[in-house]
């Protein structure tokens, strides 16, 4: 049983507050994902648990043991570096049983630890070589296997694939979901790229400014997200938000707008119809031809813009007039503080 | 043709006060001087021969100088991989500590021989002085052969120890900061980290650190002038002192070209071990 | 006991040996302007790191006992000559030597590198004849011609050269198609972009010429001419024993000044050194 549990995490460099007081919960065997504009503290809250960074208040338990003053060789975590951190003096061989190495394993145990992760992570004819003959996909596998011949409890991945171009990158994207499936542990990841963290997650963990903006699975969080901050962070495009006097002319809504603010539809559940079946009317700015759909910039009567994204084949043209309708279900409301609402029933 | 135009001022110097003067160098090697007449007489290898088969004190004075590498290097070495260690890293005071022991490379080796000279004098010295509290009776130390050099090596040390700590930082802080966490993770000490991923990252720059050291202790000419003149007893003469003596205070100027001769072959041929040592490095 | 106390010993105990090592490497500009200030039976009495009497009279004497203020002079408009005629030699061949193809210049960088680690003293005793047969001996000329085109030149040409080399040529390019000369790229566009570069030469340069000993002591005689590294050695009495209170007290004139820029500057000047990379 490794579970993670963090209260009330605090970390200040200096002056700086970078983490300003996180609970979270994590269960065992949990694939959970940090995600967050940069900046947002996320990374620094991965090297708290790792251990590489000493926090300033608060308690941290790994698997229902209190590791605040735990040495991070002794936390039973293993970490993916962004920048991989391979030695570049060492073969991958080498690279893999460093650790076991400094905790001095037997020779034969250690051929054999490796010998098993570079079977798993298909390494096997790479041993001999150094990192600087690898591919980045390789680099990739090797530093994820250095992570796996520890048999640590916790998986810790720092924006494991942000070096690696896009189509390697949805690629690893699967062999780290397959690898999590098959190892069952747990295991945190850090991204700043969202789709990356709704593919991967169990459990979404969004971060802003230090502080824990929602916690939940990826359907929660695009479905009902707590905040705007989270409703446009989550989903690509981001979320329209209007204006609260814009829902009525969307859909027909059965309840007074109070206590809401402001509005929020996400461009794929906007509908595109003739100007005067919608009563949101807006004019097209911009119509952006992606293959599959169209995306489409329209700019409504009361200079707000917002975006659609259109899936039939004949192309509204640019300046047309059009309507937008909405389903009410699709509707998310917000009140003045930007925390989600929900409309008092007459 | 353009091209020369930019190059020429530097090329001509560069002809006429090093290019001419090394292969005038070779020639004077082999002559014999007469000091009355300005005349020179070829001798052939005459002046090798004398150096290294007749006159015993080339052989005293290689000996000087092969010590006083030995005693300098590894010492400069140590000391500044140690304080580059502890310094590569910000932390409260890094700036002085820096400042400090960079302070004496920028002094001229004759102020700073002028002030040990002082303070390590026999009687009256500062250093004496203060081992007499402690009641240890000091040596007169720029007096006795041994202890003339000893200090000459640690004087040097000191003086220019703060140019390969610079060197050195500037190769540890190159290091990513990640080698050093992902082995924290995976348990390595301190001293683990240093032994088997500082230490094998930073050989190019040991090495060449070594190289430039070494050639740079052929070179020490004011210090050991101005401190011990190349006594007591030729203690502390090396070969840099030994050209300019033999060349410019007894006029000896074919066997001191000599001299200068097997100290080109000496440096050229540790210059080559570096270019090839940086050529690997760049691989 | 925490990781952060541990820490804070770890740090506390590193500081403390810092501490003790840099004794040696601060105590003897301590003592020496300590020394500077002091009588002749106090220098030689019990110690004391404050002058019991201070004593002016010597820095007075420093003046009438050699032209010391005309050395200082020459020490000061060398090292500014040197530095300049460096930065403009070495700037114009580096320039060429990273940006230009001709005929010769594989051959010459080869000259050049080999140069680069001949000490001073293989070629010293030819120079003093050449310089003799020019009639330049107890002159200021071979302070000046000898470092700008020896080794600290050719140091100077290589550091430049490396630092045009990682220039983007596309602001050259630009520079071209705007109608410049080779020349006018060299001083509106090249040298503006390299301060860095001029600067670590000039600072070490400067330093060099400051230093600098073993020309001075063969081509100079007389104390006019002196600069202030041969001047600091020649405080000695009938015997040619040391005036310790002079010479530290002239020592000390010639010393602090460079420290105290060294101080203000000590960032640019460190990094001048480690830019230089190759050098002692």
């Amino acid at each position: 049983m490794t579970n993670v549990l963090l209260k009330g995490i605090e970390k200040r460099f200096g002056s700086v507050e970078v983490i300003r007081g996180v609970d979270l919960q994590i269960d065992d065997g949990e694939f959970v994902v940090f995600v967050g504009p940069s900046g947002c503290g996320k990374s620094t809250l991965l090297r708290l648990i790792s251990g590489l960074e000493h926090i300033s208040a608060g308690d941290i338990l790994i698997g229902d043991r209190l590791v605040n003053e735990v040495q991070p060789a002794q936390r039973g975590v293993a970490m993916v570096f962004q920048s991989y951190a391979l030695y570049p003096h060492l073969t991958v061989r080498d690279n893999m049983g460093f650790g076991l190495k400094v905790r001095k394993m037997p020779a034969d145990e250690r051929q054999k630890r490796v010998a098993e992760a570079a079977a798993t992570l298909k390494l096997d004819t790479l041993l001999d070589r150094y990192p600087r003959e690898l591919s980045g996909g390789q680099r990739q596998r090797v530093a994820i296997g250095r992570a796996i011949v520890g048999h640590p409890d916790v998986f810790l991945f720092d924006e494991p694939l942000s070096n690696l171009d896009a189509e390697l990158r949805v690629h690893m994207r699967s062999e780290i979901a397959a690898l999590h499936k098959r190892l069952a542990t747990t295991m945190i990841y850090v991204t700043h790229d969202q789709i990356e963290a709704m593919t991967l997650a169990d459990k979404i963990v969004v971060l802003r400014d230090g502080r824990v903006e929602q916690v939940g699975s990826p359907r929660t969080l695009y479905e009902n997200p707590a905040n705007i901050f989270v409703a446009q962070f989550i989903g690509s495009p981001k979320m329209n938000v209007l204006p609260a006097d814009a829902a009525p002319l969307l859909a027909a809504l059965p309840a007074t707008l109070s206590p809401a603010e402001s509005v929020g539809v996400r461009p794929e559940h906007l509908m595109v119809v003739k100007p005067g079946e919608g009563i949101l009317r807006g004019k097209v700015t911009l119509a952006e031809y992606t293959g599959a759909v169209t995306l489409l910039h329209v700019a409504l009567a009361d200079g707000h813009t917002c975006l659609a994204i259109y899936d039939k084949q004949e192309m509204p043209e640019v300046g047309a007039e059009i309507g937008l309708k909405a389903d009410a279900r699709d509707l998310h409301f917000f009140d003045s503080h930007g925390q989600a609402t929900k409309l008092r029933s007459n | 043709m353009e091209a020369w135009l930019f190059v020429s001022p530097s090329a001509v110097g560069f002809l006429i006060f090093f290019l001419g003067p090394l292969c005038a160098v070779v020639y004077f090697s082999m002559t014999e001087w007469n000091l009355l007449t300005q005349q020179a007489a070829f001798v052939g290898l005459a002046n090798f021969e004398d150096a290294l088969l007749e006159n015993p004190d080339f052989w005293h004075v290689v000996r000087n100088s092969v010590i006083f590498a030995l005693g300098l290097v590894p010492l400069n070495m140590a000391l500044a991989l140690t304080l580059a260690l502890a310094l590569s890293r910000p932390f409260f005071g890094v700036v002085f500590f820096r400042t400090v022991f960079f302070a004496p490379v920028v002094t001229s080796a004759i102020a700073w021989a002028i002030v040990w000279k002082f303070l390590l004098q026999g009687e009256g010295g500062f250093i004496n002085q203060m081992l007499a509290i402690v009641g240890i009776s000091g040596p007169n130390w720029l007096r006795e052969p041994n202890w003339a050099m000893a200090a000459v090596i640690v004087t040097r040390v000191i003086k220019m120890v703060g140019l390969n700590m610079i060197l050195y930082i500037a190769a540890l802080q190159a290091i990513p900061r990640d080698y050093e966490a992902a082995a924290r993770l995976e348990g390595a000490s301190r001293w683990q980290i240093f032994r088997m991923i500082i230490w094998p990252l930073l050989a190019p720059t040991t090495l060449i650190i070594m190289v430039i050291t070494t050639i740079g202790s052929f070179k020490v000419f004011d210090h050991i002038y101005q401190m011990t003149g190349g006594g007591p007893e030729n203690g502390t003469l090396v070969l840099a002192f030994y050209i300019y003596q033999q060349g410019f205070k007894f006029f000896n100027i074919g066997y001191a070209s000599a001299l200068a001769m097997i100290m080109f072959v000496i440096v050229m041929m540790l210059t080559i071990v570096q270019v090839m040592l940086r050529r690997k490095g760049a691989e | 006991m925490t990781q952060r106390q541990t820490q804070i010993l770890y740090r506390t105990c590193w500081t403390i040996a810092l501490l003790i090592v840099a004794i040696p490497f601060m105590f003897p500009f301590v003592w020496m302007v300590s020394a500077g200030f002091k009588s002749t039976t106090e220098i030689f009495g019990a110690p004391t790191l404050i002058p019991r009497v201070w004593r002016w009279q010597n820095f007075i004497e420093v003046f009438t006992y050699q032209p010391f203020a005309r050395q200082y002079f020459n020490s000061l408009y060398i090292a500014i000559l040197v530095t300049v005629l460096t930065l403009i030699i070495s700037s114009l061949a580096g320039y060429a030597l990273a940006r230009m193809r001709f005929a010769g210049a594989g051959l010459l960088m080869l000259f050049l590198i080999s140069a680069l680690m001949v000490p001073e003293e293989v070629t010293i005793i030819p120079n003093f004849f050449l310089i003799r047969s020019m009639g330049l001996v107890d002159t200021h000329w071979p302070l000046i011609l000898l470092p700008t085109f020896g080794p600290q030149g050719v140091m100077a040409t290589f550091l430049m050269r490396q630092y045009f080399l990682a220039l983007p040529k596309e602001l050259e390019d630009a520079g071209k198609m705007d109608g410049l000369s080779r020349f006018g790229v060299w001083w509106r566009i090249a040298l503006p972009m390299s301060r860095p570069a001029l600067a670590a030469v000039a600072i070490i340069t400067f330093l060099s010429s400051w230093n600098l000993f073993l020309e001075p002591l063969i081509f100079l005689s007389s104390l006019e001419m002196f600069t202030l590294p041969l001047a600091l050695s020649n405080f000695n009495d009938s015997y040619g024993l040391p005036l310790w209170n002079l010479q530290l007290a002239a020592t000390t004139l010639a010393v602090v000044p460079i420290l105290i820029v060294y101080l203000i500057a000590q960032r640019q000047i460190i990094e001048s050194f480690a830019l230089s990379g190759v050098k002692g």
